[in-house]
């Protein structure tokens, strides 16, 4: 580890930190490697392969930990646990049981979640948020290019819903809402929620083509 | 729960992958799905259906975060694969860390590499070493221009560019949770900058510094010790000229620890020269090592 890393560190331009190495984690052909390629090598410790993952999904992370908490300060502690958790845990990374980017965002959105359920959240909130403002202004994030893509298409696929599916999925999975909470904000039963959320669920899927 | 839960189980696929269940039903969930390929392969599949949907709402996070992260699995162990324990070893580059516990070994107060007076009043004592606790008590005395501390995290973020591990994680994590504070400050900088460059004698260093925190952190992989009767001298070069930011203490083995400078002033670089072992007071050689800050 040390003649690689020793060699390619004099290299480096100052600053390197924050730039994302290109092709860092790239294949024999100068192809980047997939993001479960690069989960492979991260599990073998590889900080190169790292950054690599970092590029892929640091935006998605943080926008789905922003978009579930709200609140910046602790979307960004999500983000950075759940990054340094792909990490430690990439070598439980399995490719049979679905892609990196499903394990990713399964597990930022689950510390997500527990994070709003928790009460220390609440408690906390009021003291981030003061502190969030006086060090960053959030209105400026920009979404990345290829995300309006797949916004459009999601938006696409979400327009083919039920009202009662899209708002059954979307209250849950962007606003971190049990299904008891999605029932009673729709006024309609359990079981019918758990039903809408399935099938929209399949239907989204059958739509973005994704999942088999 | 209802009743209705139990025979209407399968139904609660999408909630789950929502992550819509109520912990206690989530455990449950998860328990039946131990049981149920069906459910299993449809959990596998709106899995990923939610996972465009979350990728959808990505954002450009705020760059300290890399910095954040980088630092933080510098220090952070990976859990070997859940196999036998062959794989284990050989999947855990980390535990082999190549370089042999340094300083950090001692604790983060110990680390005190430089701290010797305020180099910038001329009759300072160069050469100098305090002992432990002569170091100590100056510290609480008055604020050194370099502090050396075990400032784990952002040794570790500055490590993270050379991409060397410590052999101890342990240790850096003992170190980290003593000096979260300073450090998360440094990497919240607004203006965090990270930057490294070799070390002509061998060796590479990295900095890791904020002109808003009036600080910088200066860690170092491959330097050997000094020739015999010498010893490496940092500096702060600005366009002001070079002042003493004190003697570097290496081991015999090499491998010294990190320092912290404070009050940065007008420089814009740190270098490193080789000086007689007690120091002195402007280079009397070609730097060895530039190693420009941020702006």
């Amino acid at each position: 580890m040390t003649e690689r890393v020793s060699g390619h560190a004099g290299a480096h331009p100052p600053g390197g930190l924050r730039g994302v190495p290109a092709s860092a984690a790239d294949g024999p052909g100068g192809v980047a490697a997939s993001p479960e390629e690069c989960l492979r090598r991260v599990a073998l410790g590889d900080r190169e392969a790292f950054d690599r993952v970092y590029a892929i999904f640091a935006g998605p992370v943080f926008g789905l930990a922003r978009r579930v908490l709200r609140d910046p300060a602790q979307a960004e502690e999500v983000a950075q646990e759940v990054l340094v958790e792909v990490w430690r845990t990439a070598s439980r990374f399995d490719p049979q049981l679905g892609t990196a980017q499903a394990w990713v965002m399964t597990m930022t959105h689950r510390r997500a979640v527990d994070r709003v359920r928790s009460e220390q959240a609440a408690e906390n909130r009021e003291a981030r948020l003061a502190r969030s403002s006086a060090v960053v202004d959030y209105d400026d994030v920009v979404e990345t290019v290829e995300n309006r893509l797949d916004q459009q298409r999601v938006r696409n696929c979400l327009g083919g819903l039920t009202d009662l599916q899209r708002e059954a999925v979307t209250l849950a999975y962007y606003n971190g809402y049990t299904y008891p909470q999605v029932a009673q904000l729709l006024a309609v039963p359990l079981g019918t929620v758990k039903t809408r959320m399935r099938d929209g669920l399949a239907r989204l899927r059958d739509c973005l083509g994704v999942g088999r | 729960m209802t009743m209705d839960a139990m025979p209407d189980v399968h139904t609660l696929t999408g909630a789950y992958v929502c992550d819509a269940l109520a912990s206690d039903e989530r455990a449950a969930f998860e328990a039946h799905l131990a049981q149920c390929p069906v459910c299993r392969q449809e959990v596998t599949e709106l899995r990923e259906v939610v996972a465009v949907l979350g990728a959808a709402a990505a954002l450009e996070p705020p760059a300290r975060l890399k910095a954040a992260v980088g630092a933080r699995i510098a220090v952070t162990r990976q859990l070997p694969p859940k196999v036998g324990e062959e794989r284990a070893t050989t999947a855990g580059p980390v535990e082999q860390g190549p370089v042999e516990q340094g300083p950090v070994e001692q604790g983060p107060v110990e680390q005190g590499p430089v701290e010797q007076g305020p180099v910038a009043d001329g009759k300072a004592e160069y050469g100098q070493v305090a002992s432990l606790d002569e170091a100590r008590a100056r510290r609480r005395l008055r604020r050194s221009a370099w502090s050396g501390w075990a400032v784990a995290a952002a040794l570790a973020g500055v490590l993270a560019v050379l991409g060397v591990h410590s052999g101890s994680q342990q240790q850096q994590i003992n170190a980290l949770s003593q000096q979260t504070k300073v450090v998360q400050q440094l990497l919240d900088a607004p203006d965090a900058h990270s930057g490294n460059a070799a070390v002509q004698t061998g060796g590479t260093a990295a900095v890791l510094d904020s002109r808003s925190r009036d600080e910088a952190v200066i860690t170092f992989a491959g330097l050997a010790a000094p020739p015999p009767g010498k010893t490496y001298q940092l500096w702060m070069m600005g366009p002001g000229g070079a002042r003493s930011g004190g003697l570097l203490p290496v081991p015999a083995s090499g491998n010294p620890g990190p320092v912290v400078a404070h009050g940065l002033g007008d420089a814009k670089t740190i270098g490193l020269t080789i000086e007689p072992v007690h120091g002195s007071p402007q280079p009397t050689g070609p730097p060895i090592l530039l190693l420009p800050m941020g702006t």
